[in-house]
């Protein structure tokens, strides 16, 4: 485990992108150019910043200790096989579990005193979709307007533009518990985007989402974090973390393994990630294929 | 023939679980407080709940095998068609009315008994065949309200109008108008008891305001940058836009009244723990003792002071419900409410 513990300490990834023209660069141009941009970041404050955070379920420790920064216009990736407390912790960073011992701030409110300054300041995925049966998929973007205060004119361009690119548009008058998974979870990510937040969790964003509407969104969230908007995703599609993320966690057992800058990660991170966890032993099933040997 | 077998023993359990759902009606506040104060001048009562009731009871078994499932299983035609005509047999109401019309044949009930009975369950039998996604087109079109509670209270609307306590209220309240509107003249007393019983038959719902929203409603409670009152307010909006037509026929103000303590008394166990509710169901509220019957206590307390002391004791009705709502509202701002309803890692 020790040997896993390759925390890169210092990782400095500080903010702010507000460069439009360097964020660009940092698009366009791959990993060389994410080098410049965390170089120029690492001097600038964090958006998220976790100082010894843990969580108990009674006896269960579903987070130890954590120690986490990311910067502004940074997309972390939080990777980790099922129950690494990945989404515990987005959980506890958004206020939607209280924390069981140390500190953490987002985008400057504490999670534990300031949480309704910190629910204006964030668009959340949980785990749960946090999705109302009763509710259409346009009236749960209607009522996100309403409550983030939007302007009536702005509220309803937004909802076109989201309900257009998440191609949402034929759901809009649909009950959320007659839509499939995949546009639950596109409903959910709309109302997260909507009041265009400075920072965005998201749990899973990929998972049940078509290929076409998961690159629609990796553009998405590129796009926001090159205007400044910080990214927390917890996602097991390694490709497309790699893809997106300048930043990546990996967590086992409630515990930070790894904590890189995507610019440190050389090769494809599928072979690092099966390097920190590897494949339990032995799983066969014998009698699991029709052919007899 | 034993994969058949198989199928119709586990459309049994299920249909069994179902029914242990519907006849929750026995932790209602209504039914238990009725069978308390009225005892045997209760009957009418609980033949309108029994009414109530038969309709959920009624499904359709086969409903409770998905679609998908049922192509994937490798049956021949005939054993589908054997499905299809056995499936209703594993519900009970289907035996009762078997047996109903043996004691029809005996000359033990008339006719037309009988055929009001099967026609009620037929009903539930063919409204639990309809597509699920009609089940919240019925409720579609809600009114819109003005301030940011608008979807909130549209959806609140929706959930109350999905649970039985509303229909058996409204039941109370039909028959009431129906027997002013033919000129009989009821004594203002006895319209009292009723308005007590419309106020009960809701309170229930009252005692887990956001059973509804269980499990994935609640996050999005908790993301929400609102003050923790409003989505009290906004629940509570909706049991009052659904009461005061409903009391209309009746002594709408001691009503009020009743309706407002019985929301006050029902913030604290609703923002302690939601309490999942199932749809065309009776609602599961608190434990009847002692919460139960302490709402019951205060709703015909509330409701008799009102009417036998004036409109001017509404004010302190008025005052309890604020207050409640302020200081109940503060553990769903503080991230603090339904602690006891889990959200697991």
């Amino acid at each position: 485990m020790a040997a896993q513990m390759a925390v890169a300490s210092g990782l400095g990834l500080n903010p702010a992108p507000q460069d439009d023209a360097l964020a660009g660069t940092r698009h366009h141009h791959g990993a060389q150019c994410r080098c410049t941009v965390f170089s120029r970041l690492g001097r600038l404050n964090p958006v998220i910043s976790c100082r010894a955070v843990r969580r108990d379920f009674g006896d269960f420790t579903a987070i130890h200790d954590l120690n986490l920064e990311v910067a502004p216009g940074a997309i972390c990736s939080l990777l980790g096989p099922n129950g690494a407390g990945k989404s515990t912790t987005i959980k506890v960073l958004t206020g939607l579990l209280p924390l069981t011992g140390g500190t953490a701030q987002v985008a400057g409110c504490d999670v534990r005193d300031d949480l309704q300054k910190l629910k204006c300041c964030i668009g959340v995925v949980p785990d749960d979709l946090g999705l109302f049966d009763d509710l259409t998929v346009a009236e749960h973007l209607s009522l996100t307007g309403t409550v983030h205060r939007l302007e009536a004119r702005t509220a309803r361009h937004r909802t076109d533009q989201l309900l257009s690119v998440l191609e949402l548009a034929h759901f809009g008058d649909r009950f959320v518990s007659a839509c499939s998974h995949g546009v639950r979870k596109k409903t959910a990510l709309a109302m997260a985007l909507l009041p265009n937040p400075k920072v965005l969790f998201l749990d899973e964003p990929f998972e049940g989402v078509d290929p076409v509407s998961s690159r629609t969104i990796c553009g998405l969230l590129q796009q926001a974090a090159e205007k400044g908007t910080t990214v927390l995703l917890t996602t097991h599609s390694l490709f497309l973390a790699q893809s997106i993320a300048s930043q990546f966690v990996i967590m086992i057992d409630g515990r930070l393994v790894w904590n890189v800058s995507a610019t440190d990660v050389s090769g494809p991170l599928e072979q690092h990630y099966l390097d920190l966890i590897e494949p339990t032993e032995g799983g066969k099933v014998d009698w699991l294929g029709w052919r007899q040997s | 023939m034993a994969r058949l077998a198989a199928i119709l023993r586990a459309l049994w359990l299920a249909t069994r679980r179902d029914r242990k759902s519907v006849l929750s009606v026995g932790s209602n506040s209504f039914v238990m407080a009725s069978l308390l104060v009225m005892q045997d001048a209760g009957l009418f009562i609980f033949l309108l709940v029994a009414l109530v009731v038969i309709i959920p009871l009624s499904a359709n078994p086969s409903q409770k095998i998905p679609l998908s499932r049922q192509r994937c299983w490798p049956l021949s035609r005939a054993e589908v068609w054997t499905l299809r005509m056995a499936s209703p047999w594993v519900n009970p109401m289907t035996w009762l009315i078997a047996l109903l019309l043996i004691a029809v044949e005996a000359e033990k009930i008339t006719n037309g008994v009988w055929l009001f009975t099967a026609m009620v369950v037929s009903g539930g039998f063919l409204v639990s065949s309809l597509p699920k996604n009609l089940e919240h087109a019925v409720f579609r079109h809600m009114p819109r309200f003005p301030g940011i509670l608008n979807q909130l209270i549209r959806k609140d609307l929706r959930q109350i109008l999905s649970v039985m306590d509303v229909y058996l209220a409204g039941l109370l309240s039909g028959i009431t108008a129906f027997v002013r509107l033919t000129g009989i003249d009821l004594p203002s007393h006895g319209l009292m008891i009723l308005t007590t019983l419309v106020v009960l038959a809701l309170s229930s719902y009252t005692l887990s305001l956001f059973g509804p929203d269980v499990p994935s409603g609640l996050s999005r409670y908790r993301l929400l940058p609102i003050r923790g009152w409003q989505p009290l307010l906004s629940k509570d909006l909706s049991v009052l836009l659904v009461s005061l037509p409903l009391l209309a026929p009746m002594q709408t103000v001691p009503g009020l009244g009743a309706t407002l303590v019985a929301l006050a008394i029902g913030h604290r166990p609703s923002v302690r723990v939601a309490r999942m509710q199932s749809r065309w169901r009776f609602s599961r509220g608190a434990r009847f003792l002692p919460l139960g019957l302490a709402q019951s206590f205060g709703i015909a307390s509330a409701g008799a002071l009102v009417f036998f002391h004036g409109p001017l004791l509404l004010v302190p009705c008025i005052a309890v419900w604020i207050l409640s709502i302020r200081h109940y509202g503060k553990p769903i701002e503080r991230g603090a409410a339904w602690v006891d309803t889990t959200l697991s890692p």
